[in-house]
């Protein structure tokens, strides 16, 4: 059979697709005589819009509508007219929504004219392989501009079977995503790797896939949706990817010399602290929680293969948390290879110093550690599993390592209060050197999430969100099935602590670039030297004790643990004493409170600052 | 490679990167995260001082150091070569070109990485472009390299003399006065956020 598979926009133009590249490796293994072959069309519309565009439409305006525009639905809103026939669709709606929430929707305006003739160039392009079969995977805003196609490619060629995977295909989505589009024959629900060879199978024999679990399909006009297994893919069976076709297109495409292109991995799947914990506000895993990595060989193994076939040194990992035996297997790899490589991983927050120092060491210089919140308090709430000293330690220990934290600050949990905040807030302005948020985010409702399956939690009214309105024609009770964001009545904080949590937030993204707080050693004397925002500059010089102190802090200790270990240091300290020096330190803003801990807040590094977007 | 003749670090911090020695000729005197030139450095581009002094500021911007220097001697090659390097406090030319350098020097500007038999350069020098480069023909690879260290182009056999033509024309290397070597830094410490570069 010929097997076509299609990654549509918005998937990000710097990274070849991961689902295609193990889906091109899954067929190939289980079915040798397959001919599969790749449509890359995130590449291929940004092709578009910069040829018909005049150059006017060029890749960073895909990122703006494509990435950056995810929670207000606008890249499958420029495709909803080609779905929907009218290319007026949901224009009002948009301009309504954008309107009273301050969303810029001009790029996304300007695109949208040029997607039927692009939905058109596909469907010859694709049409003219001569597929059997045509496999659409779909994240994010995948959908409007999957199902546009499909639509199309059926209309042509009624013959040719459409299936559609990925993300959004997930659970109770992918059965309304199925039933609600006769024009999609199947919905692989779930990881892919036993259920799309299956499916072929089946199509090859013209036999029906009643046994396919989690699948999608027609029996007459009655969308059958097959029960979804337990079972999750073993690492053993997870491919490494190949990207072979999806470097042919780039290396043919306009678009190269607009992007920096990266390679992508996968090392786990699943959450092995969700599995304990679940954070109540993360759908992320979908319906696989279970964790499973490959051994750290393994993943060191394809890396090394692809770092060599396509002479890239900047890797992504899509893994949602990194499994911790990597420490041991898998970073002292990378570290030991001595290529100059530049890693991204998300990490769980209570990381050791050490740990932290592998990682750059590594050049694993990029990591998402989910900090969501330095009060210790709301951390509870969400069994993140992590108290706010720690974080302010890991965010600290990224100034050391030169590491960029990517992490946002979120709020709006049930039962959190104005006090669980403002203790934060006060202290904020302390922080301003080490590296701000994006953001204070108030939480979304996510489908999987415990927040969404428990309304208990606090979430009882829930409706889909309300940009969907301008994506989809589909009744509200079908959206439910569908969607994955839920709009819900707002909890936790409001009003003016909302406001001055945002304020201090802004303020320390403003006062970022030029603070310091530094340690230095200078013989038996230990200087801060003080000159961050907001501040007169200072330096302050500790010795002995007070000096010993200072560092024994940096792990974060209450007063009682601090007076044991400086005692068993053999400084003689009255306790009376170490508490009043502790309080001018907090005066002077060296050291954050959580509760009864204390954490210094110097840095010894001071890594190269460079502005936002600065390339 | 030549041993330490700089001066040495005082009080640095103890960074990671605070017990790497700064190689070369240049006399020079480090405190934390800045360093400081003895003397001024001859950018004329007419022998082994220029190719020394490139090495040094190279480094210096590998490492993210900030340099005080001052440069004698016209530059008898085009000065935007080095608008990577961090601009000296004085330099006999027409001030423009002191005027453009400090304008178009940022960090990031030119440096490589090394793969396993690769090499893959990103050039910002002229503004509003980036231009990446792989360099993984052997030959290009292996004389890119040897020319880190300033090289006597007497010295080269016909292989890296060919090798040495290509990396000039792709502004890659600054030869002079029978004197090669290579511009771009080797990263050797991401800045943050380690994506602006």
């Amino acid at each position: 059979m010929r097997v076509h598979l299609v990654t549509m926009p918005w998937h990000p133009l710097d990274l070849p697709s991961l689902q295609l590249g193990l889906l091109q490796r899954i067929v190939r293994r289980s079915r040798p005589g397959d001919e599969v072959s790749e449509f890359h069309g995130s590449l291929r519309w940004a092709e578009f819009l910069l040829e018909n565009s005049g150059g006017r439409l060029r890749p960073g305006d895909y990122v703006a509508v494509g990435s950056d525009a995810i929670f207000h639905g606008l890249g499958d809103w420029v495709f909803s007219g080609v779905l929907y026939d009218d290319p007026g669709w949901g224009e009002a709606r948009l301009k309504e929504y954008a309107a009273g929430r301050d969303v810029p929707i001009g790029t996304a305006l300007a695109m949208r004219p040029y997607a039927a003739g692009f939905i058109d160039a596909c469907a010859a392009e694709i049409l003219a392989a001569g597929p059997d079969v045509v496999g659409f995977t779909s994240t994010f805003m995948q959908n409007v501009p999957s199902l546009a196609l499909a639509r199309e490619l059926k209309r042509r060629r009624p013959g040719v079977t459409v299936v559609l995977g990925g993300s959004n295909c997930d659970g109770p989505m992918g059965h309304a995503l199925h039933r609600n589009h006769p024009f999609v024959d199947h919905v692989v629900r779930g990881e892919a790797e036993y259920a799309f060879p299956a499916l072929l199978d089946h199509l090859e024999a013209r036999t029906a896939p009643a046994d396919v679990p989690g699948l999608c399909w027609w029996d007459g006009t009655v969308s059958r949706a097959n029960t979804e297994t337990r079972r999750t893919v073993a690492p053993a069976d997870i491919p490494s990817p190949d990207y072979d076709q999806w470097q042919a297109a780039l290396d043919a495409s306009p678009v190269l010399e607009h992007i920096h292109p990266k390679l992508v991995v996968e090392g786990a799947r699943g959450c092995w602290w969700g599995e304990k914990h679940h954070c109540t506000f993360c759908g992320l895993n979908g319906t696989a929680m279970a964790f499973r990595a490959k051994p750290g060989e393994r993943l060191w193994t394809e890396i090394d293969r692809l770092v060599r076939r396509h002479r890239l040194l900047d890797v992504v990992t899509v893994d949602n948390i990194i499994d911790m035996a990597y420490f041991r297997d898998f970073l002292p790899r990378v570290a030991g290879s001595g290529w100059d490589l530049r890693l991204h991983y998300e990490v769980k927050s209570n990381l050791t110093a050490g740990q932290l120092a592998l990682l750059g060491a590594s050049g694993t210089v990029h990591i998402q550690p989910g900090i969501e919140s330095l009060g210790s308090r709301v951390l509870d709430l969400m069994d993140k599993g992590v108290t706010g000293a720690r974080n302010v330690r890991t965010l600290r220990e990224c100034e050391n390592h030169a590491l960029t934290c990517s992490w946002n600050l979120l709020y709006g949990f049930p039962g959190e209060t104005a006090d669980d905040y403002t203790p934060v807030i006060d202290q904020l302005p302390a922080l301003v050197h080490l590296q701000p948020p994006s953001g204070a985010h108030r939480i979304q409702l996510e489908r999987f999430s415990p927040h969404f399956t428990d309304p208990g939690l606090g979430f009882g009214e829930r409706r889909p969100a309300a940009m969907y309105q301008h994506v989809y024609d589909l009744p509200e009770d079908e959206l439910a099935d569908l969607v994955y964001l839920f709009d819900t009545e707002p909890a936790g904080i409001g009003g003016p602590v909302e406001r001055r949590l945002k304020e201090a937030v802004a303020d320390w993204r403003a006062g970022h670039a030029d603070s310091r707080l530094l340690f230095e050693e200078d013989g038996a004397e230990l200087l801060v030297h003080d000159r961050r925002y907001g501040r007169p500059p200072a330096t302050h010089r500790f010795t002995g004790w007070r000096a010993a102190a200072l560092r024994r802090l940096e792990d974060g200790r209450t007063v009682p643990a601090l007076h044991r270990l400086l005692t068993a240091g053999g400084h003689e300290v009255p306790a009376r004493s170490l508490g009043a020096w502790v309080d001018h330190a907090y005066s002077l803003a060296l050291l954050f409170r959580d509760g009864t801990t204390y954490v210094s807040l110097p840095t010894w590094g001071e890594p190269v600052r460079l502005p936002e977007g600065a390339a | 490679m030549s041993g330490l003749t700089g001066e040495g670090r005082t009080n640095g911090p103890a960074g990671e990167d605070a017990v790497e020695g700064l190689p070369g000729r240049v006399p020079h005197r480090r405190t934390g995260r800045r360093v400081e030139v003895a003397q001024p450095l001859d950018m004329s581009g007419t022998g082994r001082a220029t190719a020394e002094a490139v090495r040094f500021l190279r480094e210096c911007q590998g490492l993210g150091l900030g340099v005080d220097w001052r440069a004698t001697g016209t530059p008898s090659y085009d000065p935007r070569l080095l608008r990577h390097l961090p601009p000296p406090t004085e330099l006999h030319a027409d001030p423009r070109v002191l005027a453009s350098w400090r304008a178009g020097h940022a960090h990031g500007t030119l440096y490589h990485r090394r793969g396993p038999d690769f090499i893959t350069v990103l050039d910002r020098r002229e503004r509003g472009t980036a231009v990446r480069l792989t360099l993984d023909h052997p030959a290009l690879h292996a004389t890119f390299l040897r020319l880190l260290e300033p090289t006597p182009v007497a010295g080269l056999d016909p292989t890296e003399r060919e090798a040495l033509g290509l990396l000039a024309a792709e502004r890659l290397v600054l030869t002079g006065g029978d004197w090669a070597v290579t511009l771009p830094p080797r990263v050797r410490r991401w800045p943050v956020p380690c994506t602006a570069i």
